[in-house]
Order: structure tokens, then C-alpha cells, then sequence
């Protein structure tokens, strides 16, 4: 039995389908981030999961039971919202104890598992701090005790470390993944940012236009993307359009205007012969081949340990590629290839 | 937070209603065809109107309101817009001094300031004149003419004057042209609401009141005081009226400030 | 419009103040100085004046009656108040300006024409009477007016949106986000209102309670119309000092009694509340 379920959840605002038909199972203990561009829809299924708003049709289980109807307050969540939203005329430990007190637990538990919540998340001795003394980051951290000492049955995230200066968020995603690591608690992560969703994830759901287009763990998405969109979503990828010229179990090839030879690789899901598709080549296996296929270098990108090559072929397809220094070949017209095995070919994103 | 309801609407409505229907629970007796008070009346006329107008005690009184009330407007409006210029120029302590003073009047309770005024009258021999009450309104009415324009004052942006007076603009020009047009909401707002003060003002006038300066609201006072007839909600229907012109031209104000 | 130095801008400035310092001096400074002399020059000694007010019983009942009916009518304009303000928030804005407007435009009419109103819904034949006879509640005309209970509905009218504007603007100001945060973790409705909604606008509830206070100390015009001869408030004391009894160090000492009092509410208040805040009521 999964600890989160959601089982045909729709959402509408008058005419705007916000989310369409969706079913969602989160199993417990587990981290899944639902990643996806804004207007996606992946803060309105997490609002619908705290409670927040209701499902227009459908039902959310939690532990095995029906939710749905319920409103926030009889859910027993933990919600770290994207602003911190921490009481300001309360100090850090009253900020902490807020859903300890609500449920009336004793002074002398409350008080232990307060503490505890701040040793956790690094912040021991700021239990007498006013909110408005912290940066962004402890703030951010106190968020999180406050969410995570309940004891929810789920925390949900939404975009936590969006005010975060860059280096501070990575740290903070690193802390997250360590705390989620020593003790696996059911999560549900809303982000847009793809580094992000693959630090901290067990499992992504990318999200388009109301929709979960593939969930799977960072692995599985980014070396078998199921479209072009996801492929784009998640790391840097270079999509060469074309027709499908031939397709047999686990195999297609793709014919490309101006490339030569058809591109081979392994095909998506629901690829028909003559569909308008895209080969999918990480930047990372294009490498210099010998009695590879043709191609002039026009940019040459230095980006510290790796080196980012643009690249044309005779027909005018540009492709990237992304070697270490050290492999880097110094030639302006060199010869590039790649294993068939790592090539996806995938249906162009609606 | 969580949109309302229905309830809340309903609720919302009662109250509302609650606190806007008393203040017009005058405007039907107007319309009374009776001598006798009732509320609602039994049957319509507009005899009291004819009343009012044809009195030249009611009518004096009116044109005393409007004297006092213009002549309060414009001072205030004027010494008002002036200090409002003048705050920003002055150091830290000195406007933190002049804000204060300024927010006398508004804490002081109205009778203690009319009890003075009359005290000070008295002495001067003002009693019964139209400087005194004319005085003592544009008083009442400063600081919030002061604070209207003030917030005109903030919005404005400072290069603009520095760009006119840059092109070889000369002060007074620059104030017409540049600075006067763009405070004007501020200063047509707190005038408005000089007026309507001064038009309602009560405690006031009828201490500073003699017998050829007698406003309206006084001679309300007076008459209700003793038997009185629906001609007084005549006159305070004109009040209404007058006041409803002051709050829509003053929300008018507001947002073009805004 | 900086030409000239520092000396001719100061000039500049003071030659604006000016028009606006004189008639404060002239109307509210002067007339503050003349009553403090005046309430020490009793014929019968500096101090008689506040000894007579201090010790005669009559005068004593009318300051404890004032202070009492001040504290009821703000106690009820805040609670009015607050709840009025509390469905403000929640309206959505067509709604919003139409019952924000309701609560305004009673600041534009006199409070005479105000009174005079509750004068005419109160009376024994009034609407309000011929209403609840009708409506079997009662079977006699209700004794509102000339009496405390009218005085008390009446005041607290006229003062309520001294009490909603400043609480809204409060409750205006709080994070929605925070009232969701409470509610995630599991607080009822009444948990969030008392430890979330009510802390975040005490500012604004003490700026309220200190103006419908302050404004109910100096009530002159309502309870003299609305109330009986127990309900004499200090301003209609005063009144009565200077056009009755023609005594002028009573009628001072008495309007320096009520200044000071004033004074103490705000000073007190100033504790709580920044003074600024009026700002929000104008």
C-alpha cells in the first residue's frame, strides 16, 4: 500500500483544465519531486494534496486513507512553503513547537523533540532567536524543523529554496538529500529547477501543461526520456529532427535532411514509421571517431574541466559536444560518432 | 485569506447596512407632508423644502455655513500647502516638532479648544465674528491638509524640478508649472475635505457663534433643543447631500493620486 | 530652486511654515495658554478651581460616568469593529469597496446630522420601538433615548470606523500564507485566530481602542441630545461651567482636566502603538 495515492485527481478554474486525469503513487519513505515549467500544474497537485484546495474530481489517499474530504488542519502534513512563511512575533523554538502545541503533546516531549528538530537541521542554540535575526538559509531550515516535528504522514515542499542565492541553495539541497538519507521520511518536492530534482529525488514526475508526462527515477528519465520535452527538461541534450525511416523491436532509425547516413538508436514508446521524430545525443557521447561522420568546429566553449564544442556537419545539423580538456581535439574539422546504444529516438512534444 | 461565503456575505451586508442606514434616517423626514416628527412618514410633500427656503433665518444660516466653510478652505489649503513644501526642507528635529504640532488638533478634544478660542475671543472682542470661526476651522482642518498634500509631496519625483529649474525655470515658475499640477489631487483632496469640515463642524461654532454668525449646524442645535419641525431635516438633508459631493470627490482624488 | 545657500533655504522654508505656524499659534497654542492661566485665577486661590473639581461629589459622578461610557463604546467599536474589519478582508474587491465605502461615508456627515438621526430612530415612537413592538419583542416602547442605552448606540455609531480602518488596514497587512501555515500544522480555526490573526494586529487594535477611547472622552454634541441628565459626559460639564454657571477657572481647570487625561491615553498608547497611525485614518 502506498502512503500517497492519487487516484484520477482533476482540477478546473472555470474554463483553465489545471490538471488533467492524473494518478500518482508515492510509496513510503519515498522522495518524489514533481518537476516541471510554471503553469505545469505541479503546485496545484501538491495544494491539493495539503489540502489546501480541493480536487475538482477524483480522491487523494494518505497511509490508506480517504482524505480527500478533509480540509488541511486533519491531514497531518508538514508544509514548507516557498517564502518560509514563519510566524514573525514568534521566536524559532514557538515557530518549531507551533504543530506540537496544536496537537497538545506534554511540555516535556514537546520540548525534547523541539530540540531535536533544530539538531537536525543544524540549528542548535537558535531556539531563543526572533525570526526576522535569520538569514535566508536558517530561516529556510527552521521551515523545515517546523514541518518535519510533527511527524507528518507526508512533507511537501513547494519550490523551498527559490530565495536562495545560488551556492546557499546547493548547500541546502545537500543537507536535504543527507537528512532525507539518515531518515527517509515520504516526500513530495515541487521545483522547476532540473539540478534540483536530481540531487534530492528517489523518483521525478516531469510535469507539462497539467499533465505527468514520465515519472521514473533521474536515471531512467534522463537516458530514456519518453519526449523531446523531457529530454529538453533534464540535462543538456542535443535533438536532431527527422522522419522514422525503419523500426523493429528496440531498434529505429531516424532520417535526417542534411546528415547523411540515418541516425540509429533505441526507439520511445508509441514511434510509427514515417512519424516526425527526434534523435536524442547527449552532448557528453559525441566524440572524436575515427572514420566517424564529418564535422566542422564553429564555437569552442572553455567551462573549466570540460570543453563545449559546436558543431556542424557538411548538411548544416548542428550538434553539441561536451569532452574533457584533455580530449579535447584541437583540429577545426574533425570526425565525431557515438554508440547507438546511447541514442534515444523520441515523438516530438505536442 | 479564505474567500467569503455566503454568510459572510450576509453579514457583511447587515453590518453595512447598520452603519449607513442611520446616518440617512433624516433624508424621508424631509419629505414629510406633517408637522409632527415621524419616522418614516405617513405621507409625502415637499412643503418643508419651500419652508426652508422661503426662512431668512434658515437661509442666513446656510450662507454663513458656505461664508466660513470657502474662507476656511482657502486658508487652510493655502497655509497648509505651503508648510506641506516647507517640511521637507527642514532638518530631522525641527519636522519631527512641526508633525507634532501639527497633530494637536487632532488630539486635543474639540471642546477644550473651543472652550479656548471663545476664552481668547472674549478677550480680543472676536466674539461673534467671522474671523474667529473662519480661524478656528482653517485650525481644525491643517493638519489634514498639511498631510493630504505631504503625501502628494512623497510621490513626486525630485528631478523633475531640478530638470525645469535646470532649463532656467525661476521658482515660482517651476511651482506652477511643475510642482503645482502634479500635487494637485493632494491639494483639491485636502480642500475638499477643509470644506466639509468646516461645513459640519459643530462644537465649534456654536461657542464662537453670535448672533449674526450663526452656521447651520447651530441653528439645528438650537431648534432641536426645543419643539422643532421637519424644516431641521430639510437642513440636514442639505448636509448629507453636500457631504456625499465632499467623499466623492475626495475618493476621486485619492485614486488619481494614487 | 537651490539657488542661494543654506541661509536663504532655511529662509525659504521658514517663510513657508509661516502662514500655517501662525494660525496654529493663534488657534491652538494661544487659546491652550489662555485656558491654563485661566484655570489658576479662582478668585478663591490659584488651585480652588481644581480643588472644586476634585471634591464635589456631582463632579466626580460626571467623570466616572464619561470614563465609563468611554470605555463601553470603544469596548463595543472594537468588537464591531474587528469583526467588520475581519470581513473586509475576505470580501473580494467589488464587495470590498462597496461596504468600505459604507463604513466611510459616515466620516463626511456631521455628527450632528448623525445624532440627529438616532434621535429620530430611538424615540419611543420611532421606527426602531414601532419595530420591535411589531415584532412582539416588546410590548412597551423601550426607554433608549435620554437614557444610557441611546448615548451608548449612538457614540459607538459614530466612532465605529475611527475602529474598522485602522484594524483592517492591520489584518490587511498579515501574510495569507501564515494563516495557511498555521492551518497545515494542524491548528484549528480558533488556534489560528487567537495565536496567529489576533498577535499580528494588535497594532492596529491599539490604535483603535486609543482613538475610539480619545474620541469618546470628548463627546459634546451626542450624549448632550441622546442622553439624560445621568449621563452628563465632562465636555457637557464644561458647557454647563461656561454657559450657565459663567464660572471661567472651573470651566478651564476642567477642559485642562480632560486635555491631560487625553494626554495620558496617548502617551500610554504611544507605548504600543506608533502615533503615526493617525496617518491611516485621515
Amino acid at each position: 500500500m502506498s502512503a500517497v495515492a492519487f487516484r484520477g485527481v482533476t482540477k478546473r478554474f472555470d474554463a483553465f483544465e489545471a490538471l488533467a486525469p492524473l494518478d500518482l503513487d508515492i510509496a513510503s519513505g519515498e522522495f518524489v519531486t514533481l518537476l516541471g515549467p510554471s503553469g505545469s500544474g505541479k503546485t496545484t497537485l501538491l495544494n491539493i494534496c495539503a489540502g489546501y484546495l480541493p480536487p475538482t474530481s477524483g480522491s487523494l489517499l494518505i497511509g490508506g486513507r480517504d482524505v480527500t474530504a478533509l480540509p488541511a488542519r486533519r491531514r497531518n502534513i508538514g508544509m514548507v512553503f516557498q517564502n518560509y512563511a514563519l510566524f514573525p512575533h514568534l521566536d524559532v523554538f514557538e515557530n518549531v513547537a507551533y504543530g506540537l502545541r496544536a496537537r497538545k503533546v506534554a511540555i516535556a516531549e514537546l520540548r525534547r523533540r523541539v530540540q531535536e528538530a533544530l539538531r537536525t537541521v543544524r540549528l542548535d542554540d537558535f531556539g531563543a532567536r526572533s525570526v526576522r535575526s535569520l538569514s535566508g538559509g536558517q530561516q529556510q531550515r527552521v521551515a523545515l524543523a517546523r514541518a518535519m516535528v510533527i511527524e507528518p504522514d507526508i512533507l511537501l515542499m513547494d519550490e523551498p529554496l527559490g530565495a536562495l542565492d545560488k551556492q546557499l541553495r546547493k548547500d541546502v539541497q545537500i543537507e536535504i538529500r543527507r537528512m532525507h538519507v539518515a531518515r527517509p521520511r515520504t516526500t513530495l518536492y515541487v521545483t522547476h529547477d532540473q539540478e534540483e530534482a536530481l540531487v534530492m529525488s528517489d523518483r521525478i514526475a516531469v510535469m507539462r501543461q497539467g499533465r505527468i508526462v514520465q515519472l521514473g527515477t533521474a536515471q531512467e528519465l534522463y537516458s530514456r526520456p519518453a519526449d523531446s520535452f523531457v529530454a529538453r527538461f533534464l540535462g543538456e541534450s542535443n535533438l536532431v529532427r527527422g522522419r522514422v525511416a525503419a523500426l523493429e523491436e528496440g531498434r529505429a532509425s531516424l532520417a535526417v535532411d542534411g546528415f547523411g547516413a540515418p541516425i540509429e538508436g533505441r526507439p520511445a514508446r508509441g514511434l510509427k514509421v514515417s512519424d516526425e521524430a527526434c534523435a536524442l545525443i547527449r552532448p557528453e557521447h559525441v566524440r572524436p571517431v575515427a572514420g566517424g561522420r564529418q564535422a566542422r568546429v564553429l564555437e569552442r566553449l572553455f567551462l573549466g574541466e570540460i570543453v563545449a564544442l559546436r558543431l556542424v556537419s557538411p548538411g548544416g545539423v548542428e550538434l553539441w559536444s561536451r569532452l574533457f580538456s584533455a580530449d579535447a581535439p584541437q583540429d577545426d574539422v574533425i570526425e565525431i560518432g557515438w554508440e547507438k546504444e546511447r541514442v534515444s529516438i523520441l515523438p516530438e512534444a505536442s | 485569506m479564505t474567500p467569503a461565503g455566503a454568510w459572510t456575505k450576509a453579514f457583511a451586508a447587515f453590518v453595512a447596512a447598520l452603519v449607513v442606514v442611520p446616518v440617512l434616517a433624516t433624508v424621508p423626514l424631509a419629505f414629510s407632508a406633517q408637522s409632527f416628527v415621524r419616522l418614516p412618514p405617513q405621507n409625502w410633500s415637499l412643503r418643508w423644502w419651500g419652508a426652508f427656503f422661503a426662512d431668512p433665518s434658515w437661509l442666513r444660516a446656510l450662507a454663513t455655513s458656505l461664508e466660513v466653510a470657502t474662507l476656511s478652505c482657502l486658508l487652510s489649503v493655502m497655509a497648509g500647502t505651503s508648510a506641506a513644501l516647507a517640511l521637507p526642507r527642514l532638518g530631522p528635529r525641527v519636522r519631527a516638532l512641526a508633525n507634532g504640532l501639527f497633530l494637536g488638533p487632532l488630539i486635543a478634544p474639540v471642546i477644550v479648544l473651543a472652550v479656548g478660542l471663545y476664552a481668547l475671543a472674549r478677550a480680543l472682542g472676536l466674539v461673534g465674528s467671522t474671523i474667529g470661526l473662519v480661524l478656528a476651522h482653517t485650525m481644525l482642518a491643517l493638519p489634514y491638509v498639511v498631510m493630504n498634500v505631504g503625501v502628494s509631496i512623497a510621490t513626486l519625483d525630485p528631478r523633475l524640478a531640478l530638470a525645469a529649474s535646470g532649463l532656467g525655470a525661476g521658482p515660482w515658475r517651476v511651482f506652477f508649472t511643475v510642482v503645482l499640477p502634479s500635487i494637485l489631487p493632494g491639494v483639491i483632496g485636502g480642500g475638499v475635505f477643509a470644506f466639509v469640515t468646516s461645513f459640519d463642524e459643530v462644537v465649534l461654532a456654536i461657542f464662537l457663534a453670535g448672533p449674526s454668525v450663526k452656521t447651520l449646524p447651530v441653528r439645528i442645535w438650537e431648534e432641536i433643543r426645543v419643539e422643532y419641525t421637519p424644516v431641521v431635516a430639510v437642513a440636514a438633508t442639505i448636509m448629507i447631500v453636500l457631504a456625499g459631493f465632499g467623499l466623492a470627490i475626495g475618493r476621486l482624488t485619492a485614486r488619481r493620486r494614487a | 530652486m537651490k539657488h542661494g545657500g543654506p541661509v536663504a533655504r532655511v529662509a525659504v522654508a521658514a517663510l513657508l511654515l509661516a502662514p500655517a505656524a501662525v494660525i496654529i499659534a493663534m488657534g491652538f497654542i494661544a487659546p491652550l495658554a489662555r485656558l491654563a492661566i485661566l484655570s489658576f485665577s479662582a478668585p478663591a486661590g490659584p488651585l480652588a478651581a481644581y480643588r472644586e473639581l476634585a471634591t464635589v461629589d456631582v463632579y466626580r459622578i460626571v467623570l466616572r460616568n464619561t470614563v465609563v461610557l468611554a470605555l463601553v463604546v470603544s469596548a463595543a467599536s472594537l468588537a464591531i469593529g474587528f469583526a467588520l474589519a475581519l470581513v473586509l478582508t475576505r470580501l473580494d474587491p467589488s464587495w470590498r469597496a462597496v461596504v468600505f465605502g459604507c463604513v466611510v461615508l459616515p466620516l463626511w456627515i456631521s455628527v450632528l446630522v448623525r445624532t440627529f438621526s438616532w434621535m429620530l430612530i430611538l424615540e419611543s415612537n420611532g421606527p426602531l420601538n414601532r419595530f420591535l413592538i411589531a415584532l412582539g419583542i416588546t410590548d412597551q416602547p423601550l426607554p433608549l433615548l435620554f437614557a444610557f442605552p441611546g448615548v451608548a448606540i449612538g457614540m459607538t455609531h459614530v466612532v465605529l470606523p475611527y475602529a474598522v480602518l485602522p484594524i483592517y488596514a492591520a489584518l490587511a497587512r498579515i501574510d495569507p500564507v501564515l494563516l495557511r501555515a498555521s492551518d497545515g500544522l494542524g491548528a484549528s480555526r480558533a488556534t489560528t485566530f487567537l495565536r496567529v490573526l489576533l498577535p499580528l494586529s494588535a497594532r492596529g487594535l491599539a490604535t483603535a481602542a486609543t482613538f475610539t477611547f480619545l474620541l469618546s472622552l470628548g463627546f459634546f454634541v451626542t450624549p448632550a441630545l441622546l442622553g439624560g441628565p445621568s449621563n452628563t459626559t465632562i465636555p457637557m460639564l464644561i458647557d454647563s461651567f461656561v454657559n450657565e454657571r459663567l464660572d471661567w477657572p472651573l470651566a478651564a481647570a476642567a477642559s485642562m482636566t480632560l486635555l491631560a487625561m487625553a494626554l495620558v491615553v496617548i502617551g500610554f498608547a504611544g507605548r504600543f502603538a506608533p502615533i503615526g497611525a493617525i496617518s491611516e485614518i485621515a
